[in-house]
């Protein structure tokens, strides 16, 4: 309730919504941090003509740091966060008729920036909610796999060897190409620009402007500064 | 020209020259082992130990019978290790076989994972992973390269039974197909020509007595399935998807921006 009273207070005076709380961002970050080199190291044993860099398994060893903080990150968030874990798992799973809505604006907001053509959005959009389900879905499916070639490598059977490598490059495909596009329409994109309006600074301050946040998530903020019934947390 | 090793089953006592040979010539240190009640030691390959014969008991009608094969890498046309090697460490050599430059393994292992015969063997290190594989050249590592002297494999060379022969793969082919017709016609009704056509040819071929199964070999040895969805029909669409993705952003911005300029122009002023 004190942190419901605190909010209240931070759309008066600074006319901001707290987006993402601390323990979140933490993650969000480490997780970035970690995925950027899990993906350089993997990268170069996808290109052949790379393949030189990963000679002699230094960058295995960069590989296996990264895949350990990217694994240990959430499970440590899932622990110690398990009520938010919980929200937001959820939420990566609901799917509703604005979603729909969603997909079929989408390519006038962003090709011609057309920011009516959006309809209300929850607390992640559309677009946010097929990134992070796909984030959840395939870094289980990455994470198993990789587990598996690293700790079984000499007693699994070939065959669950050899499709476990299958899948790490799926999922690596899958992963590395919406990362690109992650990036892209969070700070890239014209409409994400200048950064301190939205998705750049809800993550790096955990705060949104009222307005941006009336404007990208009416039924989210709607919700919020109505004082629904809702738990302190403020990534849900 | 390809060039072949020709194994005979049958010529072969199991005296395990050729494996104190491969150690010989390439260097390799010997490894200690605890008697396990066979003379098959040491127990498997291993990144020291690229060759070694195989001991099969088998029972035939009341009687046993004592089988020798010899186990390291067939050298095959389509090789699954060259096909999945990130770093282009494996390669064919000009003559036909699988040859490796170690240097450039990275040590990830697919060519273990992946071989059909179970070869490539590394001294990888379970937490860190660092790793370099291992498996028979066919005596072309560079500085102790037989071949390009003009010599046959030091396998070859000591073997004093002439169970092993080196020569040009066709020739060998005729060879070993005669053989078996010979077998076949004096008391090994199932003998049997393995390397002939398996996986495009190998460059190991061997003279059986019996079906390769009873050797504990595969009978039709094959790229495995994910292999090839792996290299021939996902690394391309990663490819294409990669492109896409980043081609179609590319064009995003480019249009998107030019809207929102246009939208921000004066008289139309929405923010």
């Amino acid at each position: 309730m004190e942190q419901e009273v605190e909010r209240y207070k931070w759309i008066k005076m600074e006319q901001e919504v707290e987006r993402y709380r601390k323990p979140t961002r933490i993650l969000h970050w480490f997780n970035g941090g970690a995925f950027i080199i899990l993906f350089f190291t993997g990268l170069i044993l996808f290109i052949p003509s790379l393949g030189f860099l990963a000679v002699d398994s230094w960058t295995r060893i960069l590989h296996r740091i990264g895949a350990v903080i990217i694994v240990a990150g959430p499970l440590i968030y899932l622990l110690t966060n398990w009520k938010a874990s919980w929200k937001g798992l959820k939420e990566a799973f609901v799917w509703g008729k604005d979603d729909l809505e969603w997909l079929k604006a989408a390519p006038r907001y962003y090709f011609l920036c057309d920011e009516e053509a959006m309809p209300p959005q929850e607390h992640m959009n559309t677009g946010q909610k097929l990134w992070w389900l796909m984030v959840i879905v395939m870094g289980v499916v990455i994470g198993v796999s990789g587990l598996i070639m690293w700790v079984f490598k000499t007693t699994a059977p070939a065959a669950l060897l050899q499709w476990s490598i299958f899948a790490h490059d799926v999922a690596f495909i899958a992963l590395g190409a919406m990362f690109f596009v992650h990036v892209f329409l969070s700070v890239i994109h014209p409409l994400m620009r200048p950064l301190r309006t939205g998705a750049w600074s809800s993550m790096a301050r955990g705060k949104v402007s009222a307005e941006y946040a009336k404007a990208h998530h009416r039924k989210w903020y709607d919700r919020v500064s109505k004082g629904m019934k809702e738990s302190p947390s403020a990534d849900e | 020209m390809a060039k072949a090793i020709l194994y005979d089953a049958i010529k072969c006592t199991a005296c395990r020259a050729c494996q104190v040979a491969c150690k010989g010539w390439n260097q390799l240190p010997a490894e200690e082992t605890t008697n396990r009640g066979t003379y098959e030691n040491p127990p498997d390959l291993s990144f020291q130990t690229w060759l070694k014969i195989k001991f099969t008991e088998v029972k035939r009608n009341g009687k046993m019978d004592w089988l020798f094969t010899r186990q390291a890498c067939m050298h095959c046309t389509d090789a699954s290790c060259v096909k999945v090697c990130p770093t282009g460490a494996l390669y064919y050599h000009e003559l036909g076989f699988v040859a490796y430059d170690k240097d450039l393994c990275s040590g990830c292992g697919y060519c273990a994972d992946f071989c059909p015969f179970n070869v490539p063997r590394s001294d990888s290190n379970l937490w860190t992973g660092v790793a370099k594989m291992d498996k028979c050249v066919f005596c072309t590592t560079p500085g102790l390269d037989r071949i390009a002297e003009g010599y046959e494999p030091a396998c070859v060379k000591t073997c004093p039974t002439g169970a092993l022969t080196f020569g040009d793969r066709d020739e060998l082919v005729v060879v070993g197909g005669e053989r078996v017709q010979a077998l076949q016609a004096n008391g090994h009704p199932n003998a049997y020509f393995y390397g002939d056509k398996e996986l495009g040819g190998l460059h190991v071929m061997y003279v059986l007595g019996d079906s390769p199964d009873v050797y504990g070999l595969p009978v039709d040895p094959k790229v495995p399935a994910a292999a090839i969805a792996w290299k021939d029909v996902i690394q391309p669409i990663g490819w294409a998807v990669g492109g896409l993705a980043l081609l179609g952003l590319g064009i995003n911005y480019i249009i998107a921006r030019e809207a929102k300029l246009r939208r921000e122009l004066p008289g139309r002023k929405e923010e």
